[in-house]
């Protein structure tokens, strides 16, 4: 029986049905296409389509290993595919809060065929079971409780209407259950948790819910852990100055609290008569007795727009009008009052970025009112990388699945400077032809990705077989062919009708920002840790830079570097990393820097009696998390996806 | 009897719509693709939101698919093959068409997910940009007939198809139909990249098959609109007239469907922009070229 059967007593139909399903699995991967193929694994070649939503698929494949936060996300992606589903993993050690993998296999591609055969067959013969289980795990469940919009002491643990003002009480997720709302990945919020039951309609009053809309308005936001509380903090002092006529959000706590600050200040000044007005009871439910923010729809009553309002008491109210709602709303930068729809959580598992990634975007409409964007949580960080030194490059490697080969180059260099010996130069021009054939595949692994995002469908397919191609080339011939390809592939796309007005614009950078990698030189700043090696300039290597700071100007750095790292892999002349020891040298302090295909990484060892303690290690991804929020701001929804997709983060670049 | 026919031909066309858009995006060409996918989905459980808005998530796929078949009603396969010859034919296939914004924003609304609503409400700015580069070429086209029967418009079309005789209003036309049918790159409320399915996000098991069932009779319905409005129809040598209409109609569906493989989506601002600043202009100056063809020549 396969883990997730349909309950239900096996018949004629029934067993038709689940030959059907048999033929058409559709597989929602963790963490995505592009990670399958970095490790030459072709799904759609075995017979899995692909599905962008676990809503539509029937098989979750887990593809590499999985940290604490991905682990969770894909436990609610899991719960979110409708019966019956099963489970692939490929080459994944430890599956904990899911179900037992239905079959598990190796990371090759007739080990992965066989096993979606194997799926075929388990699906066509048990998809329907009189003994199927629920999936139910804790660490996935929230509660929900029952708040009034307008009064957010009041809490219930049941449906009902508010005493005070007679509204119906809306639900939202309870405190501190966990931190649900980073790991739905289909970005609804309203059925994950434990959606998983017997009966197939009905489901538990268990979810929290993100992002609905309806009279619910704001205020189920959940924010368990102190950072976001802070954030919130901030952006409902943020809003208060917006009511004062300002009208900017910008989403991120320390912004928000220095307007608070500005703002109290100007608040007394303005408005003393109304201090009074400013219940206090409310501040504290807001920020004390929940240990959570809760609707800001209160925060300024009485702000000198609705001087004549008082503070609104709705003790006899039964009908309340357009103005009445959203009076006490924040305000957009456009003036209006609507409805904010908040933390809707696009990713860890998002079809349009990269697997991990979570970007968090408040939605006024389809502008992005601010936006945040995290990493993987219990990814391993520097401080947790120090033990032998014989095995540091193996650590590294591991560290982020999207590039390990730069990684591992770095702790060899590092290890290198810290023991003062050069490498030979056979094994320099081995590690460039490495190095280049990860810059090329992880392009395409992005061009792919991009692809998808932005609905050119073609460019998904053919940047992803061509990834594909790549991670599986052999030799310095296939390479050679390969480059003559990439050629056509970048004319092709400079040749697509209207893919320059889409993305002309979009995604532009501050000036003060100072992004790495493709980004900057994408911005005419030839920031390349390889202009640098005396190995790259006797290759005759020159930085690609393009003007424009766009996406556009993005896509087109990546796409020269993806020819021109094809070049210099060939006349490199090797593409795989020899061994090297150092046994039994002494190691003193050391640090290398890499240019990785997201921009130069910089590793510093301190050893200590012969073991790695401090590590400090430097990633670009963490760099340019940070502007997400600056591209994110005011745009509308499609550009900002397209802003942030162009930046190629990450997610595995980030400590968290 | 003609109704039961055109409803089979229709659900045939609708069938052969699914193996090609399934073959525009994967490559393989599978015939019995739709059969076991449709049986596929009718054995999965199909799930509701924990709070929906229950009517209008019910209620949206049913309504795009009667809106799709009632648009269809009054397009001639063949002279005879018609389910409803009206009098105000080509008018009344532009108000059936109303009802897919409808069906929409309500998919869109009912299931309570964000995607979901971005993805209706971004449906209802398009149907802003379409909705008059659907009616104004049809009104060319109804001048040229001098009458609204779908029928009529066909047989004017005998000497010449408005395709070649009104090119301009043809190109709107298409194009305003593929946003119709939110195909890529008009895909803007359903959106698989940036939206993760959009207004489909929520659906599954067998309201997912009504709603597939929904968009490829949508399809078919439009590609009929266009090859009934300027590709003559019925009418040419040798087969016979129903078969005419089929090709037609097919060969449009696949064009549509595949078009949108090699272009990125379109951006909102953009669809609504040029919707207006370019289409309507166009629109307008094809139906004085029209007046002007018809009075002079």
């Amino acid at each position: 029986m396969i883990s997730g059967a349909r309950q239900a007593r096996p018949n004629f139909f029934r067993r038709l049905v689940a030959w059907a399903q048999a033929r058409e699995l559709a597989a929602f991967v963790v963490s995505g296409p592009e990670a399958a193929r970095a490790i030459g694994v072709d799904l759609e070649a075995a017979g899995l389509r692909a599905s962008h939503t676990p809503r539509h698929a029937s098989v979750l494949v887990l593809v590499g290993e999985l940290p604490p936060g991905l682990k969770r996300a894909t436990a609610v992606a899991y719960a979110q595919m409708p019966r019956p589903r099963a489970i692939l993993a490929v080459g994944v050690g430890d599956v904990s809060l899911l179900p037992k993998p239905d079959v598990a296999v190796g990371p090759g591609q007739e080990d992965v065929a066989a096993g979606a055969a194997e799926l075929r067959r388990l699906f066509a013969r048990s998809a329907f079971s009189p003994e199927a289980s629920d999936f139910d795990v804790d660490a996935i469940r929230t509660q929900t409780e029952y708040v009034c919009p307008m009064h957010p002491e009041v809490v219930r643990s049941e449906p009902g209407s508010c005493p005070i003002c007679g509204m119906d009480l809306v639900p939202r997720g309870a405190a501190g259950v966990n931190n649900l709302g980073a790991a739905d990945d289909a970005g609804d919020g309203t059925h994950h948790g434990s959606m998983d039951h017997g009966s197939h309609e009905q489901h538990d009053a268990q979810d929290e819910d993100h992002g609905s809309h309806g009279d619910t308005g704001h205020g189920e936001g959940e924010h368990p852990t102190a950072a976001h509380d802070d954030r919130e903090e901030g952006w409902d002092e943020g809003r208060e100055v917006a009511d004062h006529g300002h009208s900017e959000h910008d989403g991120h706590g320390q912004g928000g609290v220095s307007h608070g600050e500005h703002d109290h200040a100007e608040h007394q000044h303005t408005d003393e008569g109304d201090a009074d007005a400013h219940p206090d009871g409310h501040g504290d439910s807001e920020h004390g007795a929940h240990g959570e923010h809760e609707g800001h729809e209160h925060t300024d009553h009485g702000g000198h727009d609705h001087g004549g309002h008082e503070h609104m008491d709705h003790g006899d109210m039964g009908f309340m009008s357009m103005v009445e709602m959203t009076e006490n709303l924040p305000r957009s930068s456009d003036g209006l009052q609507m409805e904010w729809v908040e933390d809707v959580p696009f990713g860890p598992l998002f079809p349009g970025l990269p697997g991990g990634l979570t970007l968090t975007v408040t939605l006024d409409g389809d502008t992005v009112a601010g936006a945040e964007a995290e990493g993987i949580e219990g990814r391993a960080s520097a401080k947790d990388l120090g033990g032998l030194a014989e095995t540091l490059a193996d650590r590294l490697a591991r560290l982020d699945p999207l590039s390990p080969i730069a990684y591992r180059v770095l702790a060899l260099r590092a290890l290198e400077s810290a023991a003062g010996v050069e490498p030979d130069e056979r094994m320099v021009f081995a590690r460039v032809g490495a190095l280049e054939k990860e810059r090329a595949a992880s392009h395409l692994g992005w061009l792919s990705l991009f692809g998808r995002l932005i609905g050119y469908q073609w460019l998904e397919d053919r940047a992803g077989s061509f990834q594909l191609a790549l991670v599986r080339a052999a030799s310095i011939d296939e390479v050679a062919r390969l480059w003559v390809e990439a050629g056509r592939l970048s004319r092709r796309v400079e040749k697509t009708p209207l893919l320059r007005r889409k993305l002309r614009g979009v995604g532009l950078l501050p000036e003060e920002a100072e992004p790495l990698g493709p980004v900057a030189r994408a911005a005419g700043v030839g920031r390349d840790a390889r202009a640098d090696e005396e190995i790259y300039q006797s290759l005759g290597f020159e930085s690609v830079i393009r003007e424009g700071d766009d996406a556009l100007s993005r896509l087109r750095v990546r796409l020269t570097e993806i020819e021109q790292s094809l070049d210099l892999v060939q006349k490199a002349g090797e593409m795989t990393i020899p061994e090297r020891t150092l046994n039994g040298v002494p190691l003193r302090e050391g640090s290398a820097t890499v240019e990785t295909p997201r921009g130069a990484a910089t590793l510093h060892l301190t050893p200590e009696r012969g073991a790695l303690k401090d590590l400090e290690l430097d990633e670009p991804s963490a760099r340019h998390l940070g502007l997400v929020g600056v591209v994110a701001e005011q745009q509308e929804l499609a550009d900002v996806l397209v802003g942030v997709a162009s930046l190629d983060l990450s997610p595995w670049g980030v400590a968290r | 009897m003609n109704a039961v026919l055109a409803i089979l031909m229709l659900l045939t066309g609708a069938y052969l719509v699914a193996v090609l858009e399934d073959w525009a995006s994967t490559g393989r060409l599978r015939l019995a693709g739709p059969i076991t996918s449709g049986l596929a989905l009718l054995g999965r459980e199909s799930i509701v939101p924990r709070q929906p808005d229950r009517i209008f998530f019910e209620v949206a796929p049913p309504l795009l698919l009667v809106a799709a078949l009632l648009a269809a009603a009054v397009l001639p396969l063949s002279p005879n093959l018609i389910v409803a010859d009206l009098a105000t034919g080509a008018l009344f296939v532009n108000a059936a068409l109303a009802y897919v914004m409808v069906a929409l924003l309500m998919a869109g609304w009912g299931p309570d997910g964000a995607y979901a609503m971005v993805g209706g409400f971004r449906f209802l700015g398009q149907l802003i940009a379409y909705s008059m580069l659907i009616v104004m070429p049809i009104t060319a086209v109804a001048m040229r007939a001098e009458s609204l029967f779908t029928t009529e418009v066909v047989e004017s079309q005998a000497a010449l198809p408005n395709a070649i005789y009104q090119p301009v209003g043809f190109v709107a036309f298409f194009v305003a139909a593929m946003a119709v049918a939110f195909l890529p790159p008009l895909d803007l409320p359903t959106a698989p990249g940036e939206l993760a399915g959009g207004v489909m996000a929520e659906y599954t098991g067998w309201r997912l098959a009504v709603m597939r069932l929904a968009r490829a009779v949508l399809v078919v319905t439009l590609a009929a609109a266009v090859s009934v409005f300027y590709l003559g129809g019925w009418l040419g040598p040798v087969l016979p007239p129903w078969a005419w209409s089929a090709i037609k109609t097919l060969l449009v569906a696949a064009t549509m469907l595949l078009a949108g493989r090699y272009v990125p989506r379109l951006r909102e601002t953009h669809v609504l922009e040029w919707g207006w600043k370019i289409g309507i202009p166009l629109a307008l100056l094809n139906i004085f070229y029209v007046g002007v063809l018809l009075l002079v020549v």
